[in-house]
């Protein structure tokens, strides 16, 4: 009977080989066929297909900044000196930890909720109840994690682009990443006037930033919306997404899109010569799969 | 004899270029993006006495050698490239450099404590090299900063840079490609200008 099921799944190995030469010729003949490249405006529409509600949202809010929020922060930055902003700093980072810790876990980042735990007890206790960082002296990272990164890391796709009226840029699976993050922050069961205190503080602190965007975008809303997607990714993959892939790609792109047909010849021999060396490693892998078996249905058969 | 000696000089000062040019073209991708920070880190500390034009004086050469703009304005403007003038290539590039030196002479203006530390340093399938490498910053987070370079006629030259996961390339191909499809050359060169003078005068 064993001997029966091992000639069997011998046969099947057999068909395996046939099968993995056909499908290695059907990879080189399809490798060799013009592939479709998507061009920038593509990827571009596919990314923000609301492009026109959204920049209208974009001058919406940069208004309400302009004539809102900026007053009011240049005015607690001109108050509050430094070390008060530095405390109001590090108690809101302090109790956001709580948060962290809880997406550390849904990541399986164990070793990782372990230190921001160890973060939030030390600058909860010596720290007095965050004012003080004292776990950066002790070696303890400031970790960035949110819910939006989890959905990232279980698979969810990032969405469309969107700009929501005063909350500003967010990607479709960022809705439900700031509902539950905002869930999980303690400092929305604080009270209002902490609350606020809350918004003022991030203003303040996003100060730098919003000065950097005024002065050295040619396109402000263009300038946001690829800085933002490209440091929400970087923060999903932990710095470890295909970015060198990635360089790779913008650098080729004009020859990608020049008119002459030998870049993209040279570009797709490429691809097509990857998948060969896949093709052939399985290939490979396959045919000693089958010789093992061979030799173990010869020792039974003995 | 005094043919021979000068002859001799004559091989001496040749030798000499030689092992120059030669000692030029082995430097690698990580030594050519250290050398950069550490002009950069000078122009840094020296900011204040500087000035503006100064710090862009100091950096214009460090900035032209070590990264290839042509090679950088011909991906940010993608195919729109094919469709200028030679004359408008050439004005593109010109202003694109003026503006890359500025945007370094007007972000990098004062040192407190600064220091680029080179953490790895990495091949990309195309022949490229990034090199990864951040900035400390004395009581601030760090800066990571992602250098990717290119082999060209024998040198590493930078063409694009990554701070914190945000790549200045596609930045900026986002905004150019789009102002120039919408809004036309001169409408680009404009804009630049403007960031320009802006830089200039703070």
């Amino acid at each position: 009977m064993t001997a029966y099921l091992l000639n069997l799944f011998a046969l099947w190995l057999g068909k395996k080989r046939v099968f993995y030469f056909l499908s290695l010729v059907f990879v080189v003949i399809s490798g060799c066929a013009s592939q479709p490249v998507l061009d920038h405006n593509s990827m571009v529409k596919k990314t923000d297909p609301y492009e026109n509600i959204n920049r209208k949202v974009f001058v919406f809010n940069d208004y309400l900044d302009e004539y809102l929020a900026e007053p009011i922060s240049n005015a607690y930055q001109y108050v509050a000196p430094q070390f008060v902003k530095n405390s109001i700093f590090n108690f809101y980072t302090n109790l956001r930890n709580f948060n962290v810790i809880f997406n550390d876990v849904l990541q399986a980042k164990f070793k990782q909720s372990a230190k921001d735990s160890g973060r939030l007890v030390v600058n909860t206790s010596l720290g007095l109840l965050g004012i003080f960082d004292v776990a950066k002296d002790l070696g303890l990272e400031q970790n960035d994690e949110d819910f939006d990164q989890t959905l990232a890391v279980w698979g969810v796709p990032e969405g469309p682009y969107l700009v929501l009226p005063i909350v500003g840029p967010l990607t479709l699976r960022g809705v439900p990443g700031a509902m539950f993050d905002t869930a999980t922050n303690p400092t929305s069961y604080i009270g209002a006037p902490i609350q606020l205190l809350s918004i003022l503080n991030a203003r303040a602190n996003a100060e730098g930033a919003l000065k950097f965007i005024d002065e050295a975008a040619l396109d402000p809303y263009l300038f946001t919306r690829e800085s933002f997607l490209q440091w929400r990714r970087n923060l999903s993959s932990d710095g470890k997404g295909n970015q060198s892939l990635d360089f790779d790609e913008e650098l080729d792109e004009s020859a990608l899109n020049s008119t002459s047909t030998l870049p993209k010849l040279r570009n797709s021999f490429k691809a097509s010569s990857l998948v060969f060396d896949k093709t052939i490693y399985h290939f490979e892998k396959a045919v000693e799969d089958y010789r093992q078996a061979e030799s173990k249905l010869n020792r039974f058969k003995k | 004899m005094l043919l021979t000696k000068v002859k001799f000089l004559y091989l001496c000062v040749l030798c000499l270029v030689v092992f120059t040019v030669s000692a030029q073209e082995l430097l690698t991708a990580r030594q050519v993006v250290e050398g950069f920070q550490s002009q950069l880190l000078t122009a840094m500390k020296k900011g204040k006495q500087l000035g503006y034009s100064g710090r862009y004086e100091a950096l214009y050469e460090p900035v032209s050698d070590t990264h290839d703009l042509t090679k950088i304005v011909r991906i940010v403007v993608g195919k729109e490239w094919e469709g200028l003038s030679k004359e408008q290539q050439d004005i593109l590039v010109t202003t694109f450099s003026k503006y890359s030196v500025a945007s370094y002479a007007h972000n990098f203006k004062e040192y407190s404590g600064e220091s680029f530390v080179f953490d790895s340093e990495e091949e990309t399938a195309r022949g490229g090299v990034v090199v990864h490498s951040h900035l400390v910053i004395p009581n601030d987070k760090a800066v990571k900063f992602d250098y990717n370079l290119k082999e060209i006629a024998g040198h590493w030259k930078i063409i694009n840079i990554i701070a914190n996961g945000v790549s200045d390339l596609a930045v900026k191909r986002s905004e150019y490609t789009n102002i120039l499809q919408h809004e036309g050359f001169d409408a680009l060169i404009a804009k630049i200008n403007e960031k320009i003078t802006i830089y200039s005068k703070q």
